[in-house]
Order: structure tokens, then C-alpha cells, then sequence
């Protein structure tokens, strides 16, 4: 039997320490143990590179080592014959090792020991397992492709951006048996993603924001990479408190919707034609729930997603023909509706409701409103110069689901509805008083 | 640098408590192109004086160091203890690879019961040990003198070379 690299990658969870054997030039053999052996690709692994060390001495005057894992169900154990190839100290997979490593060293007890220096990569030359036989209970990695299909053929159904959300979410619940997740835009203009849909949480958090490269979100996006944690970590890099690294007043902060104490985090970038688009989280409370087979299943997924919200993105501007229909009366108490415009956030009845783009274009909406006007394209949003919107790649799309939810959860009285491709309606069931904060 | 005789041994009696029940060892070789190969150790006697080292080593599931080791002698052994990481590691020469004694077969015996133990604390089961340490009936022994002992804990002082404490 051949084995490969895939077959074993269970091994390198970071659940038992693994072993590597080197020699001096001198051909004095030397002993180390290993944080992290890190699946690179079916050729190449890359070590965690902690402490100065005759490990490292060693591999670079003479190249070939030796390393050992063990499967963590079974105890069988397997030597890799290894070449050292070059170091990184910077990049997607430095950053994929180090918060890894986190997690690993709090599951070790070693957080304040631990701190990856660099990424070690090496070519495999050889695997071969100390078992004269692969044990047959050997188990067998999941195989994810009937879910991965399921959920892929649910995507393919979809026709605009909120529906593609609302079918991944049900998709990973039903067809992966993930009870967390989320979907966060990228803000380019801000360096920032909002959570725009949410799986799971007893506060959706639509609206939430995580700084580029704060946490395992901010630095899947920041270095589109998966980064995927198998145990709680106390690094507080990685950890929640997530509001404090956008160090802002809490007033207009929506809460992040996380788990207090995730066991288990992926993180995987959505990426179309190498533009970051945004970040698709899942969570558990379970150490070792997502392995290396719900990354690659869940990376796939990113990619589908990523090229559907571009088409969207092109194909959401619908026709300028506009429909002619009255607003409807509006009847009941007044709601207050108040602008900030040094940040456009948008308050309404003293209640902060959102920020930014969102709420720049939840005043035009209402002002054209307050002129009679109900119906509306995204086409004449894209176009609007006082919008001032940031970026011809921003999602528009992404920012009307945005003002959708949050009015849904924080302000049912104003509705905004879909009415056709890139068209939709503001419906308005109370008065509203619009105030413009001086 | 070779011990001399009067010299103290390099192990501390507290070293050769260590070492000998609790932990987890590797055993690294290198062959004539100077490639390393690693095994698991299935057990370390030190000697009464503790000047010599035995390491069991699995003839089916170390081959390719016992080949290094016979073919050059140069010989690395790392001891680590699991709930603690302490880890201390040894180099020095092979003197003899010879079959195991009787003795030697309820030294591997009390070793593997030790580990199974410590394995335990953190949540491993017995059967998971016994894989790891498989291989037990086919051992040999192989004795070598430590010429230089390294703290490896991991932490700012791992890769020390510790002496002999007189």
C-alpha cells in the first residue's frame, strides 16, 4: 500500500506532539519534538520552527530528516523522510502555522512558551508506517464529497445574493452538522468585514465588524488563507473579544455574534478572480470538530460562493425602467429617524441601527421617500453621486441584505422588499421624522 | 569528550528516576550518507553506576535504526515526560545491541504500565498505548555511555547542555 500524505493528515491535528530526527554535519544525531507538522500539499509539509535550536542548525548544513507522527485514534505511527527546503517567516501559511499554534499551545498548557519564529517547509521523500501492516481499523478520513455536492447543487439553484446565503447556511447545517456559522463582507474602503448572515446565534449580528487581521477571521481575509483552530485558545490574538481590536465607542457596535469559547474555529477566505469578497466562519464548542477534510470541503464552497456573488454583482442592476407606484400611507406613532453624518450612522427612535454606506443609503432612501417615491433600483444607487459609494467592486448587494436584516430585526416599520432582479421597494408602515444631526 | 572513571556520572540520580518511568523516548540514528532515521524507544534501564544506558528498541518497528546504529553507533535519545514536558535528551556511542534479558523483558513490562498511566491523566486509553509501544516481543538492547546530556524542555534554556553535578 502507498501511503500519502492525505491519507495520514489526521496525524497532524497537533493532538500528540510529533518527533524529528536530524544529524549534524559531523554525524552527530539529534532529537527534537514538534509543535506542528502542517500539511502543506500531497508533497510537502511545513514544521513549526519555535525555539533556536540543533534542529535548525542541523537542516541547514544537512538537508534530510526524519520525522515522526502518530495517529491520534489508534497510536499507529509513521516516519516521514524529509528535506528541508526553505523557511517563511511571513505570509498566508506563516500565519495559518501561528494561529494553529495558539490553539495547540493552550491545549498544551504552553501558551506563554509557544510563539512561532518561522515556517520550516520540507519535500516528503517517504512515508512508511512502523506497523508491518496498516491496521484495518485504521479509520479512514470522512468523506465529505456527497455533502460537499449537496450543498453545491442548492447553491447552483440560487438567483441573487441573499438567497446564496440563506441556502450555504442551511446547506452546512443539514449536509455538515454545523450548528455555527457566519458570512462577513470585506469592506475594502475601511479594512473591515460585516457580518451580513448568520447561523445559529441567539442574536443574529448581522451588521457586526471585524478588523482586517484582528482574529481568525481578520487574518483568513487579511492573508486569504483558511485558518482552521482544533482547540480553545487563551491567546487572546485568536480568541474572542473581537470588539476591543476595532477600539471603538460601544454606542454603535453591534456585538459580535461568536461563541464565548469556540474549541474549534475555521475560517475560509471567499476570493473571485484573487479579489477577497469576504470570509465564511464556522465554530463549535467541540475541540477537534473540523478537520482537514471539512477545510477542503468548506474552501470548495468558498469558491462556488465567491464566483456566484460576482455574477450577482454584475448581473444585480436591473433595468432603469421604474414602475410608477405611490408609496402606500404610512398610519400609527411617529418613529424617529436621526443621521450622524460624520460617520452616517443611523439611529432610530435613540436606538443605533447602522453605519456607513448602509446608512447613507438608508437616508437617500427615505428622503426620496419623504418625495413620494417608493421604488427603486440598485442601478440608480451604483449612479448616485451623493452616495459617494466607495468602490465600484463594493457589494452593493451585500450592503442592501445588510440594511434589510438590521431594519428586520431592529426596526420591522421599514421594510425594504425585493421587487425584481436589482430592483426593490421601501416600504414604510409608520410616519417617519427624519433629523440630520448638526 | 570521554567520561573518565572517576569522573561523576553525567545523569543525576534524579535524572535516572526521570528517565526511566513516565515518559515518552525516541531514538535517532543516521546511516553512512549521514540521513537520520528516528524510532520509538520501548524502555531505558540505567545502569547501578549510571554510567551506561540500555534502550529497547523494536526489531520490526526500528529496523532502520538498528542498521544505523550497528552500521556507526552515533546514537541521540530524547526522554520527555507528557504531563509536564520536561525532556532531557542524550548522544553519545553504541557499546553493544544484545538480546534481551529476562530482566529486561519486566523492565519494558513496568515502563509500558508506567506510560499507560501517564497517558491516562491526559485522556488515552490503554489499547492506544500498547500501539504506540508495540513491538515489545522482537526487542533487543542497546547500550550505550552518554558522552553529553541536553535539557530540551521546551522554553529559553531548551538545547542546554547540562553537567555533571558533583
Amino acid at each position: 500500500m502507498n501511503l500519502t500524505l492525505e491519507s495520514i493528515r489526521r496525524c497532524f491535528e497537533g493532538a500528540i506532539p510529533a518527533q524529528i530526527a536530524t544529524s549534524a554535519p559531523d554525524g552527530t544525531p539529534n532529537v527534537a519534538y514538534l509543535s506542528q507538522v502542517h500539511y502543506v500539499d500531497s508533497g510537502h509539509v511545513a514544521l513549526s520552527f519555535q525555539f533556536f535550536s540543533k534542529t535548525r542548525a542541523n537542516v541547514l548544513a544537512n538537508p534530510y530528516a526524519q520525522a515522526q507522527v502518530i495517529e491520534p485514534a489508534t497510536g499507529v505511527q509513521y516516519q516521514l523522510s524529509l528535506q528541508y527546503l526553505r523557511t517563511e517567516t511571513e505570509g498566508p501559511l506563516f500565519e495559518y502555522m501561528k494561529a494553529r499554534l495558539a490553539g495547540v499551545a493552550s491545549q498544551t498548557g504552553m501558551s506563554k512558551v509557544f510563539k512561532l519564529r518561522s515556517s520550516d517547509i520540507y519535500r516528503v521523500l517517504d512515508i512508511h508506517c512502523t506497523e508491518p501492516a496498516v491496521p484495518e481499523s485504521s479509520p479512514m478520513p470522512a468523506n465529505h464529497m456527497p455533502a460537499l455536492r449537496a450543498c453545491s447543487a442548492r447553491l447552483a439553484k440560487c438567483t441573487d445574493l441573499s438567497s446564496l446565503l440563506d441556502e450555504l447556511l442551511a446547506g452546512l447545517a443539514q449536509h455538515f452538522d454545523i450548528d455555527h456559522a457566519m458570512v462577513l463582507m470585506f469592506d475594502g474602503a475601511n479594512a473591515r468585514l460585516y457580518t451580513v448572515a448568520s447561523l445559529g446565534y441567539a442574536e443574529s449580528g448581522v451588521g457586526s465588524e471585524v478588523a482586517l487581521g484582528a482574529g481568525v477571521i481578520g487574518v483568513a481575509a487579511g492573508q486569504q488563507t483558511p485558518i482552521r483552530i482544533a482547540f480553545l485558545t487563551g491567546d487572546y490574538a485568536y480568541s474572542r473579544a473581537l470588539r476591543d481590536s476595532l477600539g471603538e465607542d460601544g454606542e454603535k457596535e453591534i456585538p459580535f455574534p461568536g461563541l464565548a469559547e469556540p474549541h474549534s474555529q475555521l475560517a475560509v477566505p471567499i476570493v473571485a478572480g484573487g479579489r477577497l469578497l469576504g470570509v465564511l466562519y464556522v465554530e463549535s464548542e467541540q475541540k477537534l470538530r473540523f478537520t482537514y477534510e471539512d477545510e477542503d470541503a468548506l474552501m470548495a464552497l468558498a469558491g462556488q460562493i465567491g464566483f456566484a456573488m460576482q455574477l450577482f454583482e454584475h448581473n444585480s442592476e436591473g433595468g432603469d425602467e421604474q414602475p410608477v407606484v405611490p408609496a402606500l400611507p404610512a398610519s400609527g406613532a411617529e418613529v424617529a429617524v436621526k443621521l450622524y453624518p460624520a460617520d452616517n450612522s443611523v439611529f432610530v427612535d435613540g436606538e443605533y441601527l447602522i453605519k456607513g454606506v448602509a446608512g447613507t443609503i438608508l437616508w437617500k432612501l427615505l428622503s426620496d421617500h419623504a418625495r413620494g417615491r417608493s421604488e427603486f433600483s440598485n442601478r440608480e444607487l451604483r449612479l448616485d453621486p451623493s452616495l459617494r459609494l466607495p468602490d465600484i467592486s463594493d457589494n452593493l448587494e451585500a450592503r442592501l441584505i445588510l440594511l434589510q436584516r438590521r431594519l428586520a430585526e431592529r426596526c420591522p416599520c421599514l421594510r425594504i422588499e425585493k421587487t425584481g432582479r436589482g430592483r426593490f421597494r421601501l416600504a414604510v408602515e409608520r410616519p417617519v421624522r427624519m433629523i440630520e444631526s448638526p | 569528550m570521554r567520561a573518565k572513571a572517576d569522573d561523576p556520572p553525567l545523569l543525576s540520580e534524579a535524572n535516572a528516576a526521570f528517565v526511566q518511568r513516565f515518559t515518552s523516548m525516541n531514538v535517532a540514528g543516521r546511516d553512512a550518507q549521514n540521513r537520520p532515521a528516528l524510532a520509538r524507544g520501548l524502555g531505558i534501564r540505567v545502569s547501578p553506576d549510571r554510567r551506561t544506558l540500555t534502550v529497547f528498541l523494536s526489531t520490526t518497528h526500528s529496523a532502520r535504526v538498528l542498521q544505523c546504529l550497528r552500521e556507526n553507533g552515533a546514537i541521540a535519545v530524547a526522554v520527555t515526560r507528557p504531563t509536564t514536558h520536561e525532556t532531557l535528551q542524550f548522544k553519545g556511542r553504541v557499546r553493544e545491541i544484545v538480546p534481551l534479558s529476562v530482566g529486561d523483558r519486566a523492565e519494558i513490562a513496568a515502563y509500558r504500565d508506567s506510560v499507560i498511566e501517564e497517558l491516562m491523566r491526559l485522556g488515552y486509553r490503554p489499547e492506544f498505548v500498547k500501539t504506540v509501544l508495540a513491538g515489545s516481543e522482537d526487542s533487543v538492547a542497546v547500550k550505550f555511555e552518554p558522552d553529553e546530556m541536553f535539557n530540551q524542555t521546551p522554553g529559553p534554556k531548551a538545547g542546554e547542555k547540562l553537567a555533571a553535578q558533583t
